[in-house]
C-alpha cells in the first residue's frame, strides 16, 4: 500500500509540476506572479472536453488542441494585461491579473455552467497489478506525458536560441534586452509553453478525476505556485521537484488521517520552505543590491 | 489638473451615493411597511432558499418545482384567503455564504411570510435562527439531520428524518445484503454527512456489524484516490458514504479503477442524476434511501395525481423527493394559514404545529409535539441502468417525542 | 425628497451602507500596512476572520458587552499579526506577500477543523449589534486614527522604510520594530472590523475569508490609491456598490468587474485618489487664494 500511495503522489505531484513550470518561468523573467495560470490549466481542461466532439476521442488529438488553444490564450493575456503593466508598480500588475482570473472563471461560469461536468470516457481504464500495488494506466499515462513535457522543456531551454534567451532574461533583463534581444518575443514565448504545458495538466487532470468545473484552477493553482516557490522559484528543475514533493505530502498526509488539514499541508511547506530557505529547494541564494 | 482630477472624484463619489440613494429610495416606496410582512401588498409571498446553481442545484431545481405547482394549483382555486401566491425565488449558488445573505434579503426587502428551504441540513441550520429572530416561518422540504427544528417554533421541516431512516435501512443492509464489515466515509465540512455518519455508526453497532474503516473527505474534493487505498486495505463488505452526489459519482468512479467491485449506499445527499453523469458504470448498484419515491402503481390518489401532473410538464420524468415535499410544504402553510385565519407568521405558525395526518403527495404527515414529522416508509432506491429504481420499501418506527 | 430620505433609512440599503463601513476599516487597516509601510499582506482577510470568530465566541458565549468584545477581537487579531509578523517580515516584497497568503489559508483550514468555531459548518445565531450608527462611529474614529498615525513620526518612519527599507536602516531606523508594529496595528483594525462583520452577517464560515477576500480589500486599498487615506475610502465605496449596481446584469457581473480591474490597472495605476495629497492642494488653493488677492 505504501507504493500504491507514492504512484498516487507522483500522479497528483506531476500535474501540480505541470501547472507549477508556467508560474517559474514567468517569474523567473517578469517578476509576476500570473494568478491567472491556474485559470488557465482550468480552460485547458474545458478545451480538452470540447474537443472530445471534434477529434472522435483520440487522446493526443485532444492534448494538442487543448494546448494549442491555451497557448493562444495565454499570448494575448500578456499582451493585453500585462505588457502595459511592465514598467508599472509590481502590485498593479498583480491585481491585473487577479482581475484576468476572475474574468475567466465568470467567463466559464456563464459560458458553461458552474457545476461539475465529467470527461467524456476517452481512454479505457485498465488497472495493472505488481505485487501488491495497483495502479491504473490514466496515472502511467500522467506521469509519462508530464516527464516527457518536461524533459522537452529543458531541451528547449538549454539547447536552443530562444531558450538562451529565456536564461538570459531571467538572469537580468535589462542587460539582456541591450544584448539586442527582443524581450517582448522572449516574454510572449514564455507565457505560451507555460500556458501549453498548464493545458496539458488540464486535460490529464480532467481525464484523471473525470471532473471539470470553472474553479478547478483556483486551488490548483495556488498550490502550484507553492511547489514553485518550495523548488525555487525561477527555477525549471526546482518546479518539478516542488512539485513532486507536494503531491507526495498530500496524499500521504491524506493516508495518515489529516484529510481535513489537506490545503494547509501545501501552505504550512510554504511557510516553512520561506523562512528556512526562502530561494527554495534549488534556487540560488538572493543578493540584495543597494 | 491635480485640482480637476479632485473634483472629478469628489463628484463621482457624490454622484455614486446619489444613485444609491436612489436605488434604495425607489424600494423603500414600493414595498411599504417594516418587518411582521402579513399588512404589505397584494399577494401572500413565500420565499424559496436553495441553491439553483452550484453543487447542491440539483435538490433547490426540484423543491422550486413542487413549490411552483402548489403555487399554481392554490392560485387556481382562488388563493388563499382571498390572496395569491407569489414565490420570491433565491439563489444561493450552494454557498454558505451567499445563504444567510439571501435570507435576510428575503426578509427584511421582500417581506415573506414564509420561506420554504433549505433542502440541505446544513444551511437550514443557518437559516432558522434568522428566521427565528424575525418572526417567519421557515419550513425545510429536505433537511434530514439532527438538530433543526430545535432551534425555535417557527422552524418545521415535512421530510423524514434520518434518525428514523437510517437505523431502518442500516437493519436491511446488515440483515438482508449481509453487509456484516462496512467502510463508512464522512464529509468534514457537511453537516448533513457529520450527522448522518452518526446516526448510521449507532444504527451499525446495534445491528453488530463491524466498521472496519472510516475515511473523511471535503465536498469539493476531486482526489480520493488515498481514502480508496486505505478502505482496498481494510476490505469490507460494502461503502457507507452519506455524503452528496458529486463526490459519490466521483469516489465510487476511484472504487472501480482500484479494481473493486464494492456496492456503496448513502442517503438522499446522493440524489440527483448528476450521481451517474459523473459515476458512469461506476455507480450503478449504488443505493440511496429517501422518504419518498414516485411509485405509481402503488401511490396514494393525490400522489397519483402529483406524479401525472409532474410527468405532463417535465418530460414524463418521475418527480422525486424534493419536489414532493416542496409541493407538501406550501400545502401545509396555505392549510395553517387557512386554519389561523390569517398570513401572520406569529398565528399560523401554532396551527401549522398542530398538523395530524395530512394526507400529502409524498405521504402521510404529521407533526410531534417538538414539531418533528412522522413519516413512513423509508424508499430503498438503487441505480439501475442510468436510473432510480426502488429497490425496497422498509417501514420505519415514529420518532420520540 | 421625502422618498428620497425614506430611502436613506431602507433596511437594506442601510445594511449595504454598514457593509462599506466595515470594509472601509479593515482596508484602511491594509493601507497602513501596505500602503504607508509597504510591505504586500495577501492575508489580511485572515485577521477579519480571527477578530470575528473571537468576538462572536465572546459575545455568544461568555455574553460580553458589544464594544468589548470588538476591542478584543481586534487586540486577538493584533497578537496574531505580530506573532506572524515577526518571522515573515524578514522576507521581502512577493516573498512576504506569499507567505501571507500561505498564512491566510493556514488559518482558514484551521477554523475549519476548530469545534469552537463551528468547523466547517460555521458559526451562526450571532446576536446583531452592529448598526450603522456604531460602525460609522468607528469609522470615524479610525480615519482619525490613520490620518494621526501618517503624520507622526511613526509614519514617517513607515514612508521612509516603504520608500527603501536599506537606507532606513542607515538612518537609525530599526526597520523590524516598526514593521511589526505597522502590521500589528493594521490587523487590529482588521479584527475590529471582522467582529463588526459578525454581527451583522450573524453567520461566519471560514470559507468567507480566504484569499479571494484578502484581494478584495487589497483591491479597495489600490484601486483608491496606495498609501491615499481618502482613495482607501473611495475605492472601497466604488467597488462595494458597483457589483450591487452590476446585478441588472446579474451573470455577466464578476465578468465585468474583473475586466474593470485589468483595464483600472492599465489606465489609472496610481489609483482614483493616488498621489493627490489633499492638504498640499488646500495649502496650493490657499496661496493661489492669497496670491490672486495681491
Amino acid at each position: 500500500m505504501f507504493i500504491q500511495q507514492i504512484i498516487n503522489g507522483l500522479t497528483l505531484g506531476a500535474t501540480y509540476a505541470l501547472i507549477a513550470l508556467g508560474y517559474t518561468m514567468v517569474y523567473g523573467i517578469i517578476q509576476l506572479i500570473n494568478f491567472a495560470h491556474g485559470d488557465i490549466f482550468m480552460i485547458g481542461a474545458f478545451v480538452g472536453v470540447a474537443a472530445v466532439t471534434l477529434f472522435y476521442h483520440n487522446f493526443f488529438l485532444i492534448l494538442l488542441a487543448a494546448m494549442l488553444a491555451c497557448t493562444v490564450l495565454g499570448v494575448v493575456i500578456e499582451r493585453v494585461a500585462y505588457r502595459p503593466l511592465r514598467r508599472a508598480n509590481r502590485l498593479n500588475a498583480l491585481i491585473s491579473a487577479i482581475g484576468v482570473s476572475i474574468f475567466l472563471e465568470t467567463f466559464m461560469t456563464v459560458f458553461k455552467g458552474p457545476q461539475a461536468i465529467g470527461f467524456p470516457q476517452v481512454l479505457s481504464n485498465t488497472t495493472y497489478k505488481i505485487g501488491h500495488t495497483e495502479f491504473s494506466n490514466i496515472q502511467l499515462l500522467i506521469l509519462l506525458v508530464s516527464i516527457l513535457l518536461m524533459i522537452g522543456l529543458q531541451l528547449i531551454v538549454r539547447y536552443t536560441k530562444i531558450g538562451k534567451a529565456m536564461r538570459a532574461a531571467s538572469e537580468d533583463y535589462d542587460t539582456a534586452s541591450l544584448m539586442g534581444i527582443n524581450i517582448n518575443r522572449v516574454i510572449s514565448f514564455t507565457f505560451a509553453i507555460g500556458s501549453a504545458l498548464a493545458a496539458a495538466g488540464g486535460v490529464l487532470v480532467g481525464i484523471y478525476f473525470n471532473s471539470v468545473d470553472p474553479y478547478m484552477g483556483v486551488m490548483a493553482g495556488l498550490k502550484a505556485f507553492v511547489a514553485a516557490v518550495l523548488g525555487g522559484i525561477g527555477n525549471i528543475p526546482g518546479a518539478m521537484l516542488g512539485g513532486m514533493i507536494l503531491g507526495l505530502a498530500e496524499v500521504f498526509g491524506v493516508a495518515a488521517g489529516f484529510s481535513t488539514y489537506k490545503d494547509a499541508i501545501a501552505f504550512t511547506l510554504l511557510i516553512i520552505i520561506l523562512l528556512v530557505r526562502p530561494t527554495g529547494l534549488l534556487g540560488r541564494p538572493l543578493q540584495r543590491k543597494v | 489638473m491635480k485640482k480637476v482630477h479632485f473634483l472629478l472624484s469628489v463628484l463621482a463619489v457624490l454622484l455614486i451615493a446619489v444613485l444609491a440613494a436612489g436605488c434604495g429610495g425607489q424600494q423603500a416606496g414600493q414595498s411599504g411597511a417594516g418587518a411582521g410582512a402579513a399588512a404589505g401588498g397584494d399577494t401572500i409571498k413565500i420565499g424559496f432558499m436553495g441553491a439553483l446553481t452550484g453543487s447542491e442545484a440539483s435538490y433547490g431545481v426540484e423543491t422550486l418545482k413542487g413549490m411552483q405547482m402548489a403555487v399554481d394549483d392554490l392560485n387556481k382555486e382562488g388563493g388563499v384567503l382571498g390572496k395569491k401566491l407569489e414565490i420570491i425565488q433565491s439563489d444561493h449558488g450552494s454557498q454558505l455564504s451567499q445563504a444567510a445573505a439571501v435570507v435576510q434579503k428575503m426578509i427584511s426587502q421582500n417581506h415573506v411570510v414564509a420561506i420554504v428551504g433549505d433542502p440541505t441540513t446544513g444551511k437550514t441550520k443557518l437559516a432558522a435562527p434568522i428566521c427565528q429572530q424575525n418572526k417567519v416561518v421557515l419550513i425545510s422540504a429536505g433537511a434530514v439531520g439532527p438538530g433543526v427544528v430545535e432551534i425555535g417554533d417557527y422552524i418545521f421541516r415535512d421530510t423524514l428524518l434520518d434518525s428514523v431512516a437510517a437505523p431502518a435501512v442500516t437493519k436491511y443492509l446488515v440483515n438482508d445484503l449481509g453487509w456484516k464489515k462496512v467502510a463508512i466515509v464522512t464529509s468534514t465540512n457537511n453537516d448533513y454527512s457529520v450527522g448522518l455518519t452518526k446516526i448510521f455508526e449507532k444504527a451499525l453497532a446495534d445491528n453488530h456489524a463491524q466498521i472496519v474503516d472510516r475515511e473523511s473527505i471535503q465536498d469539493g474534493d476531486k482526489d480520493f484516490s488515498a481514502q480508496v487505498t486505505k478502505i482496498k486495505q481494510a476490505n469490507p463488505d460494502g461503502i457507507i458514504f452519506p455524503c452528496y452526489y458529486t463526490e459519490g459519482g466521483l469516489f465510487m468512479k476511484e472504487v472501480r479503477r482500484q479494481g473493486m467491485n464494492l456496492k456503496m449506499a448513502g442517503g438522499d445527499g446522493l440524489l440527483s442524476p448528476v450521481l451517474w453523469q459523473l459515476g458512469g458504470q461506476a455507480v450503478e448498484g449504488s443505493m440511496v434511501y429517501t422518504g419518498f419515491a414516485a411509485d405509481p402503481a402503488n401511490a396514494a390518489p393525490q400522489t397519483k395525481e402529483f406524479i401525472k401532473k409532474y410527468q405532463a410538464a417535465n418530460n414524463n420524468k418521475l418527480p422525486d423527493m424534493f419536489s414532493a415535499q416542496g409541493y407538501d410544504a406550501v400545502m401545509l402553510l396555505a392549510k395553517a394559514m387557512k386554519e389561523a385565519n390569517s398570513t401572520d407568521p406569529s398565528k399560523f405558525k401554532d396551527t401549522l404545529a398542530r398538523t395530524k395526518d395530512y394526507k400529502g403527495v409524498s405521504g402521510n404527515i404529521t407533526f410531534l409535539p417538538n414539531r418533528e414529522p412522522v413519516k413512513s416508509p423509508v424508499y430503498l432506491l438503487e441505480v439501475k441502468n442510468q436510473q432510480f429504481v426502488i429497490k425496497k420499501v422498509i417501514p420505519t418506527a415514529a420518532p420520540t417525542a | 425628497m421625502e422618498n428620497w430620505l425614506a430611502g436613506l433609512f431602507n433596511p437594506y440599503f442601510a445594511q449595504v451602507l454598514t457593509m462599506v463601513g466595515i470594509y472601509i476599516i479593515a482596508a484602511l487597516g491594509l493601507n497602513l500596512i501596505t500602503g504607508l509601510c509597504g510591505q504586500l499582506s495577501f492575508g489580511h482577510a485572515a485577521f477579519l476572520s480571527i477578530g470575528a470568530y473571537t468576538a462572536a465566541i465572546l459575545t455568544k458565549n461568555l455574553h460580553l458587552p458589544f464594544i468589548a468584545s470588538v476591542l478584543l477581537g481586534g487586540l486577538m487579531a493584533a497578537v496574531f499579526g505580530a506573532l506572524l509578523g515577526i518571522p515573515v517580515l524578514r522576507l521581502t516584497g512577493d516573498y512576504l506577500g506569499i507567505a501571507t497568503l500561505g498564512f491566510g489559508e493556514i488559518v482558514r483550514v484551521i477554523f475549519t477543523n476548530l469545534k469552537i468555531t463551528g468547523g466547517a459548518i460555521g458559526l451562526a445565531a450571532i446576536p446583531r449589534y452592529t448598526n450603522l450608527l456604531n460602525v460609522t462611529v468607528f469609522v470615524v474614529l479610525t480615519v482619525w486614527a490613520m490620518v494621526y498615525l501618517q503624520n507622526s513620526r511613526f509614519g514617517r518612519a513607515l514612508a521612509a522604510i516603504r520608500e527603501d527599507e536599506i537606507a532606513a536602516g542607515a538612518m537609525g531606523i530599526n526597520a523590524m520594530f516598526y514593521k511589526v508594529q505597522a502590521f500589528s496595528l493594521g490587523c487590529f483594525f482588521a479584527g475590529m472590523s471582522g467582529a463588526f462583520y459578525a454581527h451583522l452577517l450573524q453567520y461566519l464560515n471560514p470559507n468567507d475569508f480566504g484569499f479571494a477576500r484578502s484581494f478584495d480589500i487589497l483591491n479597495f486599498v489600490v484601486l483608491g490609491g496606495l498609501g491615499s487615506i481618502p482613495g482607501t475610502i473611495v475605492g472601497t465605496l466604488v467597488l462595494t456598490l458597483a457589483p450591487e449596481f452590476l446585478r441588472f446584469v446579474a451573470q455577466y457581473r464578476m465578468m465585468i468587474y474583473g475586466a474593470l480591474l485589468v483595464l483600472m490597472m492599465i489606465f489609472r495605476p496610481n489609483g482614483l485618489l493616488g498621489g493627490v495629497d489633499f492638504r498640499r492642494t488646500l495649502r496650493r488653493q490657499r496661496q493661489k487664494a492669497a496670491a490672486a488677492g495681491n
